[in-house]
């Protein structure tokens, strides 16, 4: 049989050794897989589309056009738990006196690349939710690595360095890029409003791919198994303890938001 | 300096931006502003499961991953602090070509005393230092061997190497007196036959050595036969073994070591800190990094012998880093 090929973007070196890992785990499984990388995920999405791979490793914002791309037709084969929990934080400098995100009115607020679910788009749409308009604010954008969507974390870095030089008042940030921050101790900045939470990467795929394999692919993947130092060493890097089923519902904020904020399908 | 919030925040920019870049067994640089920020980048490799390699002038080295265990490599016997050498005294009666201490009749005794060696004894044990080895120079010329070997011998199991060629007279009264369990003497002998022993040690000591041995076993001590080889000479295991049973040694008693180019060896393995796994050693005149180089002012760890247990730590965690970034190349330098 054919192994199952996934597209992944390669927005870190760290792609091949994590892609190479969860290819080795899948050798003499009954469905094998391979993999292919992208330098983007629009090329990833087009490829997908096109037949050229059987399941894309998809940001959230991927993951919602390539919905739209197919009239919905796309299937959600696992995510990461991790995938499931993400969340934006809004921080400021210590002492700033802000409590919500309507305190924010008036303030310069720096966000991150406009293609990043965790550090625009979702930002934005928390911050119109709150009754905040963009006549209301000063927005000052990173549109740094675009394509990535998001995935090196380089715009809401950017975003933080914008609050330290004064440059801002506010940024938002990715819930794993504040705590990898905070890892250093007492930064002099604290978050002022966290959000719910959202869902971030999934395996998306066509529904040309035949459900049965696709059955096989999944559960063997699912078993991947945090107390097994060899797979592991996988999870680690991928940032999951363990694979789990989708649970698209978490999706509902992000869909929202390409809408409200008029994001095309195609890019 | 305190560093201040934004300060460490910039930092903690710097390292998340270099080391998510980064592949897992791979390093980064991270430039640091401030020497202090050291601590900040060690607390936050520590806390993000990342490792510091190295520390330079103006940034710091850092691992993405956690680095394996660099001594899991080893037995716990070979782990640096589990074996404690002591050089008794430094002069000999002999003044073999390859010694690589430079010993002689004339050589400076350099002596530990008994309460040197007593409280390096105490302090190593309590550091986790589970052998003691005696050397010199020839130990025998120690005067208060004696003392020195039931220090030894009450604290851990000890080997002493001598050339055994002494045990005449009240010497040989010294060694009646030793206590037979938990020590062995390691008697030095080359060859199984006078040739190539006699070339580097001077005639007529091969037959001494061989006497000496004899007269051991018969009081009834364990010996252990110690070869050293320049590059090239053989082994001559089966006779050597076949000399062994004449004497009433077990062949698994023999010990085979190189010639080291250290003291008056003009040739032999170069010995360097990096390249040597550390065995701490003791001399009046500090701590080295290992008994075959304790006169080489490279090897010497430190002029302060005591707190002991410092000094031990310092070798090893000099060992391990020299491991770690052993381990380090290996990973990112392979060639097929
Ligand atoms: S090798 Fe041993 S016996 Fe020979 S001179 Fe050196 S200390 Fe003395």
């Amino acid at each position: 049989m054919q192994p199952v090929l996934v597209g992944a973007v390669a927005y870190t070196a760290n792609v091949v050794p994590i892609w190479e890992g969860i290819r080795d785990y899948f050798r003499g499984s009954e469905v094998e897989m391979d993999f292919v990388l992208f330098s983007n995920y629009e090329r990833q999405v087009e490829s997908l589309l096109a037949g050229h791979i059987d399941l894309a490793w998809n940001t959230n914002l991927a993951y919602v056009r390539t919905v739209g791309r197919t009239n919905g037709e796309c299937r959600v084969l696992a995510m990461r738990d991790s995938d499931l929990v993400f969340q934006t934080v809004f921080v400021a400098r210590n002492g700033s006196d802000y409590k919500n995100l309507t305190d924010l009115k008036g303030s310069r607020v720096a966000l991150g690349s406009r293609d990043s679910g965790q550090a625009r788009i979702l930002p934005q749409k928390f911050l119109a939710d709150a009754g905040l308009a963009d006549d209301d604010l000063q927005l000052v954008i990173f549109d740094s690595d675009v394509g990535k969507h998001g995935d090196t974390g380089r715009s809401e870095l950017d975003a933080l360095r914008a609050v330290l030089d004064d440059e801002a008042d506010v940024a938002a940030l990715g819930i794993t890029t504040w705590n990898q921050l905070t890892q250093a101790g007492e930064v002099g900045v604290e978050a002022v409003w966290t959000s719910p939470e959202y869902c971030h990467c999934n395996f998306t795929a066509l529904p040309t791919l035949d459900e049965a394999r696709a059955e096989r692919w999944v559960s063997h993947l699912l078993k991947m198994d945090w107390d097994n130092p060899e797979h592991r060493q996988i999870l680690e890097m991928e940032g999951l303890k363990k694979w789990v089923r989708p649970e698209l519902d978490v999706y509902a904020s992000l869909f929202e938001a390409v809408k409200e904020q008029q994001i095309p399908d195609t890019w | 300096m305190i560093i201040s919030d934004s300060d460490r925040a910039r930092l903690a920019i710097r390292l998340v931006e270099a080391v998510n870049a980064a592949a897992t067994g791979t390093t980064v640089l991270v430039p640091l502003h401030h020497p202090d920020e050291v601590d900040v980048v060690d607390q936050w490799c520590k806390r993000t499961d990342n490792s510091v390699l190295a520390i330079h002038d103006e940034a710091v080295e850092v691992y993405r991953g956690r680095l394996s265990d660099p001594s899991s490599s080893l037995p716990a016997d070979r782990m640096p602090g589990s074996r404690l050498w002591m050089y008794t005294n430094f002069h000999c009666n002999l003044a073999c070509d390859y010694c690589c201490v430079s010993s002689s009749p004339q050589t400076d005794p350099r002596s530990l005393s008994v309460d040197t060696v007593h409280r390096a004894v105490k302090e190593g044990i309590a550091a986790g230092v589970k052998e003691l080895y005696l050397t010199g120079g020839e130990p025998f010329m120690h005067p208060d061997l004696a003392e020195i070997i039931v220090v030894c011998t009450a604290a851990a199991p000890t080997v002493m190497l001598t050339n055994g060629m002494l045990f005449r007279g009240s010497r040989l009264a010294v060694l009646d007196a030793m206590p037979r369990d938990n020590l062995v003497l390691q008697i030095s002998l080359d060859s199984p036959t006078p040739d190539l022993h006699d070339l580097h040690r001077g005639v007529g000591s091969w037959q001494r050595a061989v006497d000496g041995i004899t007269t051991a076993r018969s009081m009834g001590f364990n010996v252990r036969l110690a070869a050293t080889l320049a590059a090239g000479e053989p082994h001559q295991e089966a006779a050597l073994n076949a000399l062994c049973e004449q004497l009433d040694l077990r062949p698994e008693d023999t010990v085979v070591r190189r010639i080291a180019k250290q003291g008056v060896a003009t040739r032999g393995v170069v010995i360097s800190r990096g390249t040597v796994v550390p065995e701490v050693c003791l001399t009046s005149t500090g701590v080295y990094w290992h008994p075959v180089s304790a006169t080489d002012p490279d090897m010497r760890v430190t002029t302060d012998i005591f707190p002991l247990e410092k000094a031990i730590d310092a070798i090893r965690s000099e060992f391990l880093d020299y491991r770690r970034k052993g381990d380090m190349l290996a990973a990112a330098f392979p060639c097929a």
